[in-house]
């Protein structure tokens, strides 16, 4: 069993709170990755796990025990590191057997270990090369096989690809989760990139000024975001937000009104301030309207750029007058803009008056104030099936 | 490299001047190519007459400083070898001329005595002396390179309060001459303490190698501090954390990953360490009675030669040659490293 | 050893039980150390050392320098006299065979008297010792320094050969010049008086003799500064210079401009640490010419604690004015390395 438990895990350093009153449990063999933008408090998480940051207060427990205050040596856990790491002055073999040989292994079983680590990360035949004679790639994989050779009851892994190029990058992706599957070691993951987070995990930790927001699998993540934060950093490009009001006959924005019954926003009240959120993938033109099931009422809008991205074109579209449009604003919470994502073969042009509609299943409802969630789905009049897509179970 | 310059460039004749200082040839000949080499000559083509051969090299200097400036160049070389070497050479000299026969030394001996090299050793055991600094000077640069690591790390790698101040304190040290410190260290070292009686007889440290391991140790290890700090500070922090989620302890990580990364930096502390104590003079002049048996050092076993009533010059003079001889194998087996080793240090200050 | 469990094992199991956890207490209690409590630690040992050799006889002696000498009883030490012993250093009065300084102000020209010949008062014997061999190393070094930056065949030998001065043992050094300027032995002697320099012992004439210190020195310790100014100038980017030349910079106007800027705080530092050297120089006085013909501070020092004439608080006071000597003279460095950029920390 080597489950990963957090329990209030607090890190204070002179003025910041680096970690703030974090709590999870990771099952044994699970893959979790920590998300969040920098300063989040993501690697100072893991660090906790590691041993390499005391904890100002909670406790961390590996399997049974509690190993808040074991030495990094003591705990089972291997890392990998997003400078990789390797040590200079020793060569691949050593490099690899390094934690081996400080304990005392016999020299076959150390051979044994080294060979079939190298095996598995592909790395037969460079095992005398030095780390400044092996391209990024490699070196990565020699700084994994250093971590899967000891066997590890944990693995860490602190944003190992950012230093390798795209394409390096997308390939390792698929690696290292062909590598979680033979081993089927508890992983936890450290990345900035919601793509890599989304890709690879069993669930994933969004972590946000050293706040836990949400634990949850991907699609949880990406189809019932606990919050706004949630909302906005996983998916690309991000969300659309249009802060509004919740009136009598639906739901009023600045420039245009949503009608739906209240009572599929539980826990507002009409003339409560909240948030609209809704992806660019669920912002259509009202020609293909008709194959939602549940569309809104049209919204009229001027299409300003495009953004041709090959398999999908990117619309920006101005809700309100030219004159009003602030390009200072992130387009993702200017509430006269909203980000359209349509397929390539449409017939679009810029500064174009078009209208569009959205979809009601996929509309999100945050509380402004809070920016916490209030609704995934606002599914039209009571005869459809209740609520959201009920997916609480996790 | 120069770029050539372009011929439109009002200021191309000083620029074409300006080449390098560096002796390596190649770009003298293309500094004075081109169209401003016949800007210059039209300047001078009135005087062109009779001239000396002086005068011919002045112009051609004028025109192509490159020459001057490697003719000086040399000339300075030359200079810097023949009066740093000199003395070494004299010494030499002196070492070979047989007793008795010792005036007016030049570039030749008076005779030729090479017995003096093994007069050295019979006279007295000048090699005990040598195996005496030897050993001083090796075990300070021990205790400072192992000493001065631990605090080279806790000044480079960690952050605390006191640290600025603390740093400071030790940069203080040596603002002192060492006969600020001698007077209560030899009452120190003069008195018996209970535990040293097993290991020095009397209890005492004088006429003992701690006697000068100790005070030198100390007075040198500021240096050694402050180069190590420069080094461990520059390696990162990724290594250390693997190093101790592999197995190492905090203190394993500096002596595995740390001080091994830092080489060039170690060797120029131990390298600068070693060569200062065994050229020390005060405390090794003061801390033993002089007798070989009571670890006196080199300095000891040269002063030795000057008699009650008779002063061996040849013999002062051999063994000076041999003293240099450790040393001298230690700067040029090292010579790169130290420089390197500064260089590095330099760039941090 | 690795027994691989459950069959889940790829590659041999590593439990966190088998390893050697436990270690023991001290290594655990260093682990869980803060940084900072980590810090001190390591520092303990360096300090412990420092405070046994330097900080504790510092203190002892300042304490000595305040006491009365005693030259008679068992008791080294007589009473508590104040800055008495500072007093008469500084006045020309105390118990020395060679004084400090012995200066006294007149009403005629120039103002002041010398008690004792100019070259026979250690205060400045020394200070003009250290300003003089600083200078001409500084100098020299630059020289040595730049020659050395230059590649060129055979450069690693002809940086051994100007680097071995410095590595040559003081007491040889010592006896190199000893020998040179032994009217007997070496020729250095002629040189000297045929130069016109030199009288006809200069080993035992003040004024010969601190030259022949002066010389010592300076072939000893430019390398040193050659060193330390290498270093400098090895750090300087060499595009920079590239830049220079397509600027149209002459090579003064790059030494000038490019050059020195970027050396003087490597310059600094090698002239301060020469000049602390240079203000304890003892060991290559008294392996050549003799603290008799010139008296440094530190010679006071020695002689006075050796001399037999048991004038310890005199010694100590001494030795702790020759510190505030050098302390103040450092100030003057740190004042100019506070302008310099980089600065000693």
């Amino acid at each position: 069993m080597a489950q990963v438990t957090l329990e209030n895990v607090t890190k204070r350093y002179d003025d910041v709170t680096a970690v703030d009153d974090v709590s999870m449990e990771i099952e044994d063999g699970e893959f979790v990755t920590f998300v969040g933008p920098s300063g989040c408090g993501k690697s100072t998480t893991m660090e906790t796990v590691a041993g390499l940051t005391k904890p100002t207060e909670g406790r961390v427990y590996i399997g049974d025990d509690d190993v808040t205050t074991l030495a990094p040596k003591d705990r089972g856990v291997a890392m990998v590191f997003q400078n990789i790491a390797l040590f200079p002055h020793m060569d691949v073999y050593d490099n690899i057997s390094f934690g081996l040989q400080l304990r005392t292994y016999e020299d076959e079983e150390i051979e044994r270990r080294v060979e079939q680590a190298a095996d598995i990360v592909q790395l037969e035949g460079m095992l005398d090369r030095m780390p400044d004679e092996m391209s990024g790639g490699q070196r990565q994989r020699v700084a994994i096989a250093r971590a899967i050779v000891r066997n590890p009851d944990v693995f860490l892994m602190d944003e190992p690809l950012a230093n390798l190029d795209a394409k390096l990058r997308v390939h390792m992706r698929t690696e290292l989760q062909r590598l979680h599957r033979e081993l089927g070691t508890t992983i936890i993951y450290v990345t900035h990139d919601q793509a890599e987070a989304m890709t690879m995990s069993d669930r994933i930790a969004v972590l946000n000024a050293g706040k836990l927001q949400q634990l949850a699998p991907p699609l949880v993540c990406y189809n019932e975001p606990a919050n706004r934060f949630v909302a906005g950093f996983i998916g690309s490009p991000s969300m659309n937000f249009l802060e509004g009001e919740l009136v009598d006959d639906g739901l009023e924005t600045k420039n245009f009104t949503i009608g739906i019954d209240h009572d599929v926003v539980p826990g507002a009240t009409i003339g409560d301030a909240i948030t609209l959120g809704v992806r660019p993938e669920d912002v259509h033109l009202v020609e293909y309207a008709d194959s939602l099931t549940d569309p809104t009422d049209r919204i009229s809008a001027r299409t300003d750029v495009l953004e041709p991205m090959g398999d999908e074109v990117f619309v920006y579209l101005l809700l309100a007058d030219q004159a009003e449009r602030s390009m200072d604003q992130d387009p993702a919470s200017s509430p006269n803009q909203l980000l359209m994502s349509v397929t390539p073969d449409t017939d679009i042009q810029e500064e174009q008056s078009v209208d569009v509609v959205l979809d009601r299943s996929k509309i999100h409802i945050f509380e402004t104030a809070t920016g916490k969630s209030l609704a995934h789905g606002i599914v039209d009049r009571s005869d459809q099936e209740s609520g959201p897509t009920a997916t609480e179970a996790e | 490299m120069t770029d050539p310059i372009s011929p439109r460039d009002d200021h191309s004749t000083t620029a074409s001047n300006a080449g390098p200082t560096r002796p390596d040839g190649g770009n003298s000949t293309r500094a004075d190519g081109g169209e401003t080499q016949s800007r210059v000559f039209l300047e001078d083509g009135d005087a062109e007459l009779d001239r000396g051969p002086l005068q011919r090299w002045v112009d051609d200097s004028i025109k192509n400083p490159d020459k001057v400036y490697r003719a000086m160049f040399y000339t300075a070389a030359i200079f810097f070898l023949v009066t740093t070497l000199f003395p070494f050479y004299w010494l030499l000299m002196v070492a070979l001329t047989p007793e008795g026969q010792l005036s007016d030394i030049i570039l030749t001996p008076n005779g030729f005595n090479p017995g003096a090299f093994i007069e050295v050793f019979q006279t007295i055991p000048f090699h005990w002396y040598v195996f005496n600094s030897f050993v001083i000077a090796t075990a300070s640069t021990v205790l400072v390179l192992v000493v001065g690591s631990l605090a080279g790390y806790a000044f480079g790698r960690l952050e605390f309060p006191a640290k600025v101040p603390l740093l400071l304190l030790v940069l203080v040290i040596s603002f002192f001459p060492p006969a600020a410190f001698f007077i209560p260290l030899n009452d120190l070292f003069n008195t018996s303490f209970f535990i040293l009686e097993p290991i020095t007889g009397d209890g005492t440290l004088y006429n003992t190698p701690g006697a000068m391991v100790l005070p030198l140790s100390a007075i040198f290890m500021p240096l050694a501090i402050f180069i190590l700090t420069t080094f461990y500070a520059q390696i990162p922090d990724g290594l250390e954390d693997a190093a101790r989620v592999e197995g190492t302890t905090r203190l394993g990580a500096l002596f595995r990953v740390i001080i091994p990364l830092s080489a060039p930096g170690v060797a120029t502390a131990g390298v600068l360490t070693f060569i200062a104590v065994y050229n020390e003079f005060f405390f090794s002049f003061l801390m033993t009675d002089g007798q070989p048996e009571s670890w006196a050092p080199l300095l000891e076993g040269i002063l030795a030669y000057q008699g009650q009533y008779e002063v061996l010059y040849h013999l002062m003079a051999a063994a000076s040659i041999i003293g240099v001889i450790p040393v001298a194998i230690l700067v040029i087996v090292a010579q790169e490293k130290i420089v390197s080793g500064l260089t590095a240090g330099a760039l941090k200050e | 050893m690795a027994t691989d469990t459950d069959g889940e094992a790829v590659i041999g199991s590593e439990r966190r039980s088998e390893t050697d956890r436990t270690g023991n207490a001290v290594v655990n209690w260093m682990e869980n150390l803060s940084e900072a409590a980590y810090a001190y630690l390591l520092l303990i040992p360096a300090f412990a050392l420092l405070a046994l050799i330097a900080f504790y006889p510092l203190i002892a002696t300042f304490i000595t320098s305040l006491r009365a000498d005693q030259t008679r009883g068992a008791e080294p030490l007589g009473g508590f006299v104040g800055i008495d012993n500072y007093v008469d250093i500084l006045t020309g009065n105390a118990r020395l065979a060679r004084q400090f300084i012995d200066v006294a102000f007149s009403t005629s020209f120039p103002f002041v008297e010398f008690g004792t010949p100019f070259l026979q008062q250690a205060l400045f014997v020394t200070i003009g010792f250290a300003v003089i061999s600083v200078f001409f190393e500084t100098v020299i070094g630059f020289g040595q320094a730049y020659v050395l930056d230059q590649e060129f065949r055979g450069r690693r030998w002809v940086r051994v050969a100007i680097i071995l001065p410095w590595a040559v043992p003081i007491v040889i050094q010592g006896m190199i010049f000893f020998l040179l300027f032994q009217p007997e032995v070496g020729f250095g002697t002629e040189v000297g008086q045929w130069l016109g320099i030199f009288g006809p012992n200069p080993l035992a004439d003040s004024q010969d003799a601190f030259i022949i210190i002066l010389v010592a020195d300076i072939w000893k310790s430019s390398a040193f500064m050659a060193l330390l100014i290498l270093a400098g100038l090895q750090s300087v980017d060499r595009s920079l210079y590239d830049v220079a030349r397509v600027a149209g910079a002459t090579p003064w106007q790059r030494f000038k401009r490019i050059t020195l800027p970027l050396v003087l705080p490597a310059l600094l530092v090698a002239m301060l640490f020469r000049t602390m050297d240079a203000m304890r120089v003892y060991g290559l006085i008294e392996s050549s010419v003799g603290c008799t013909t010139v008296p440094s501070l530190t010679c006071l020092v020695v002689e006075a604690m050796f001399g037999g004439t048991r004038i310890y608080a005199t010694a100590a006071a001494v030795a702790f004015a020759t510190a505030l000597v050098i302390g103040l003279i450092i100030s003057v460095y740190v004042v100019f390395f506070r302008d310099t950029e980089g600065g000693l920390y």
